[in-house]
């Protein structure tokens, strides 16, 4: 069973047709890459499978249940986390706050246990916050903790927004362009922590990046959307030496 | 007959919540502020309406001057619009401008604030008492098929119409106007592109307190007594009238302005006077339900943020 | 000008070095130690505090640490500052330094027993000193007692426009809902009242003191029911919405018990039975800081931060956004009913004209004032307005100018409030001060 699946999404806004008959299957503990000129769509299929806009057309499927339609939260906690290209963290929020409040759906203590601080609630924020603590030291941002949020360096920002996204214990991932802005030591470091978290926890993963040497380096498969319809779909190698793809895309970027 | 009775008083109270409505609107629809200290403004319009009014009978009464009537009716008007725009830019400069960077809640605060000042300043100034405001316009009563109509009422209603029409065509035409919708438009980019957000910001509230003040003049011919509190009385109406016309509408604030005088006058002549802002506001609140973005509005996209 | 400028620095050295060593030496005083340097002041004013005032040249000790003295006659002025450093200042600062060692050990023993109990005693403590100190007049008594409630009230307007950000301005209306249905059920049923007739049930008084409550918390839940008609519009879009049809919906509440004959209308509702005396009102108060302040500490409440912060992430790292903001806005308009219920019980007389725009304003001002987000910035800002709006009381008018001008300060210079964005740590406060702590 794929980890995600959907088939046949297409999206209008307004009168205008951002998503085309797309389709994708996310086998379990893969990495998928998508990549695509600015305006492809990228961000909207990713808006559309978290269920922050509603397909106008196809089925989105998560290990088999499907999801169209739902609200973002009731999709987050079935297992679909994701991070943001332009960061959105909660800027008067801790770092640890930010990681534990992920799990949010998880907490079953109830109002009962928020509002009298019961022994059963005591004991599960206690787990939450080991939890989180274990989450922030894979990404490497445990020293940061009780930090507000706005005060770390831009890369760490990216790394706990990673955090706090595995504590919805997703089955997949969505990264939206995860380096983005970073220069090469934070993004060496952000490719490090992605194949971490890929190895350890045998997340499937599924991202979209501009830049063609992380793509390359990190997917199994990788689409290719040009305005909002998929223009090639392969390994690599394929896409590398698919003419089509060079002609829409990479054949400025092969340059830099 | 008593219908068309009712609905020339409802013109001319809408009249009054359409100017200050007004004024609200557009400090909401340019600068994305609640002018928490509008009604006041009104209320000290009216003030300075009277100061002023007073001052010119008695400089014609002791013969310095020899001024008509009308003319110091039109110069009322004009001098006290003129002055309260001051206490506008001032309201401004003092309570808002400082407040610019800090979260737009904490400005709304500092508005209510001047508010509550210039209430109690003009309640020190000039005592509890009621003034009365003097009467600049000879009385005449037209009856019009059983409809009485008075002079008085005719002069506020077309007068505060030509007043919106200005605003309007100020608006859309002037460079001036431009630059604030442009503003209502992208807060950001706007002032990158040399258009000078502290000026636009004082336009913006000294003419509505222009408006407000026209409306506080009109408000003591029509109805000849002033109070300290007139402002909260019906300020916070024209508010809320002025949000259900949308975002920055000019149309929509002066439209829910009169439609808020209407729903109060014909509420009073069917249900006891004392159901009146009872159903008002619940009618408001039911047009919110259905129409959360006013008549003209766009969404509220933006929220008053910490 | 150049003497000036030197002066100024080398004054200031001093001043500074003074206010730091008495830092140093006060920092050791655990919190235990203050209250109790507080408890003895209290006591002292009790028994010596008329004597005192005598001597001093006043005809009775000064009702609000002198304030009020001085501002109805400024040649009072050094006897009222005399007093409060007699009779409050050196006693709280030699009780709070010389028992510093005692306190220590005892919070340190307390602390090791519970932290409930160690909480309990210093609430007792506070109890005690408010009890002394409000039992000097009535004046005072109506005082601590409408400040407690005051704290109830902003501190649960703070959890929607501090902890979850939006710009509610309903409080008044929930709190006049919590006051009239309190007020209507135990003048329905424990008073001899001239429109609802005899008692239904006559208790004996004693007893009133275990109904109280129900009716308090049916108070809450009606406001809450009131909420809920704010809620349900408001929270289907995001943004400024919030703060209209709340003040539409305060001003329909206003209107409609305006129009309730039954209830008095306009004239208002007399006749409460006298149950809230200062230890109810105290625990009550305490209940409520406590419950909300367990409440934003979870990560419950927290989602509130994050609704605020950034609602779109919130919602896709799973959060109910939609029913954290409910069940916030429901559950702070519960506080104010209950404290609305609380006060018309206070009073013994509630009217509508009470809950109006004045009140509103009042709410807003102590919640800006103190800090959003932030349990102490409540308390702080509850305290810190009604003290002032006391202390400025014989100014009269003039107050309601200086008040105002002060708060476009704060906002000017504080945009969030004095104490905002802080988190109300009880085991922080309560712990002993001996040693500096390792962090």
């Amino acid at each position: 069973m794929p980890s995600l699946q959907v088939e046949g999404m297409t999206h209008y806004f307004g009168g205008l047709r951002a998503v085309h008959g797309y389709d994708l299957r996310v086998e379990p503990g893969q990495i998928r890459g998508l990549i695509g000129p600015n305006g492809a769509g990228k961000t909207t299929i990713f808006n559309l499978v978290t269920g922050r806009y509603t397909p106008t057309e196809g089925r989105i499927t998560l290990e088999g249940e499907e999801i169209t339609g739902l609200e973002p939260h009731k999709i987050a906690s079935k297992g679909l986390g994701r991070t943001y290209q332009n960061l959105r963290l909660w800027r008067h929020m801790t770092v640890l706050e930010h990681v534990k409040l992920a799990r949010y759906s998880k907490i079953g203590y109830g109002l009962v246990g928020a509002f009298f601080g019961t022994s059963r609630r005591h004991r599960e924020e206690a787990e939450i916050e080991e939890r989180a603590n274990t989450l922030l030291e894979l990404v490497g941002a445990r020293h940061f903790a009780d930090q507000v949020v706005t005060s770390l360096p831009y890369g760490a920002q990216r790394r706990v927004e990673l955090a706090r996204a595995l504590a919805t214990e997703p089955k997949i991932l969505l990264l939206d362009e995860p380096t983005a802005g970073m220069n090469l030591e934070e993004l060496v470091q952000m490719m490090d922590i992605v194949r971490r978290i890929h190895d350890e926890l045998g997340l499937a993963i599924f991202l979209i990046e501009h830049r063609m040497k992380i793509v390359m380096e990190l997917c199994d498969v990788i689409q290719t959307l040009v305005f909002g319809q998929v223009i090639a779909e392969g390994t690599p190698n394929e896409i590398q030496r698919n003419p089509a793809v060079i002609d829409a895309y990479l054949g400025k970027d092969v340059v830099t | 007959m008593i219908f068309f009775q009712n609905l020339v008083n409802a013109l001319q109270l809408g009249s009054f919540y359409a100017l200050i409505a007004l004024g609200y609107s557009m400090v909401y629809g340019v600068l994305m502020l609640f002018n928490f200290a509008h009604g006041d403004v009104f209320m000290v319009g009216a003030y300075i309406g009277f100061l002023v009014s007073t001052g010119l009978l008695t400089l014609a009464n002791l013969g310095a001057v020899a001024l008509p009537t009308w003319l110091i009716l039109a110069l009322t008007i004009i001098l006290a619009m003129f002055l309260t725009s001051f206490v506008g830019m001032l309201v401004e400069r003092v309570g808002y401008r400082p407040l610019r960077g800090a979260p737009r809640a904490s400005a709304a605060i500092s508005g209510l604030m001047i508010g509550i000042f210039l209430e109690t300043f003009v309640l020190w100034l000039g005592g509890p008492k009621r003034r009365s405001f003097p009467a600049l316009i000879e009385s005449t009563t037209y009856e019009l098929g059983g409809v009485i109509v008075t002079n008085k009422k005719i002069v506020i209603v077309l007068v505060s119409m030509l007043l919106m029409l200005a605003l309007h065509l100020f608006v859309r035409r002037t460079k001036w106007g431009m630059a604030m919708r442009a503003m209502a438009y992208d807060y950001v980019v706007v002032p990158l592109m040399g258009v000078p957000l502290n000026t636009i910001a004082a336009l913006t509230f000294g003419l509505g307190s222009a408006l407000a003040a026209a409306a506080g003049v009109f408000f003591g011919i029509a109805y000849p007594v002033l109070d300290p509190y007139m402002g909260i009385r019906y300020g916070w109406k024209a508010f809320v009238a002025a949000i259900l016309g949308g975002r920055g509408s000019v149309l929509g604030a002066a439209l829910a302005g009169f439609m808020l005088g209407f729903i109060e006058i014909f509420v009073a002549w069917i249900f006891p006077s004392t159901w009146r802002d009872l159903i008002a506001y619940s009618i408001i609140l039911l047009i919110l339900t259905l129409r959360p973005h006013g008549f003209f509005g766009e969404p509220y996209s933006a929220q008053l943020r910490l | 000008m150049g003497v000036e400028s030197g002066a100024i620095p080398v004054k200031a050295g001093r001043m500074g070095s003074l206010v730091s060593k008495a830092r140093a030496w006060y920092s050791g005083v655990p919190l235990l130690g203050w209250l109790l340097g507080v408890l003895v002041a209290v006591a002292l004013e009790h028994i010596l505090g008329r004597r005192v005032a005598r001597a001093l040249g006043m005809s009775k000790e000064p009702v609000l640490f002198g304030f009020v003295t001085m501002l109805r006659d400024p040649a009072l002025l050094p006897s009222a500052v005399l007093y409060v450093l007699l009779i409050y200042l050196l006693p709280i600062a030699a009780v709070a330094r010389l028992t510093a060692q005692l306190t220590n050990r005892l919070a340190a023993t307390l602390l090791s027993l519970s932290s409930g109990v160690s909480s309990a005693v210093h609430l007792g403590l506070i109890y005690g000193a408010l009890h002394l100190w409000s039992d000097l007049s009535d004046y005072r008594l109506l005082l601590v007692r409408l400040t407690l409630i005051a704290i109830m009230v902003t501190l649960s307007l703070n959890l929607v426009n501090g902890y979850m950000g939006e710009f509610s301005c309903s409080h008044p209306g929930f709190m006049a809902l919590g006051a009239y249905t309190a007020s209507v059920f135990t003048v329905i049923l424990f008073v001899d009242d001239r429109v609802f007739g005899a008692p239904l049930l006559a208790l004996p008084p004693l007893l009133g003191q275990f109904v109280f409550p129900i009716a308090l918390i049916l108070g809450g839940v009606v406001a809450a029911l009131g909420a809920l008609l704010v809620a349900v519009p408001s929270f289907r879009t995001r943004g400024d919405y919030l703060a209209i049809v709340s003040l539409a919906f305060m001003f329909i509440v206003k209107s409609l018990i305006e129009n309730l004959e039954i209830v008095g209308g306009p004239r208002g509702l007399q006749g409460q039975p006298d149950w809230a005396n200062l230890p109810t009102v105290f625990l009550w108060a305490v209940a409520c800081i406590w419950i909300i302040n367990n409440f934003v500490r979870s990560t419950l409440g927290k989602a509130l931060n994050a609704v605020r912060d950034g609602e779109m992430a919130a919602n896709a790292m799973t959060v109910d956004t939609r029913r954290t903001k409910m069940v916030a806005f429901l559950f702070a308009a519960f506080w104010a009913g209950v404290a609305g219920g609380l006060f018309a019980h206070v009073l013994r007389y509630v009217n509508p004209g009470t809950f109006d725009l004045k009140k509103l304003a009042e709410v807003l001002a102590m919640v800006y004032l103190g800090g959003l987000n932030s349990v102490m910035g409540s308390i702080v800002g509850a305290v810190g307005f009604n003290l002032l709006s006391e202390a400025l009381r014989p100014l009269q008018i003039i107050k309601w100018m200086i008040i105002p001008v002060l708060l476009i300060l704060v906002m000017i210079f504080r945009p969030t409030g004095l104490i905002a964005f802080r988190e109300f740590d009880v085991q922080e406060l309560i712990r002993p001060k001996g040693e500096p702590q390792q962090h």
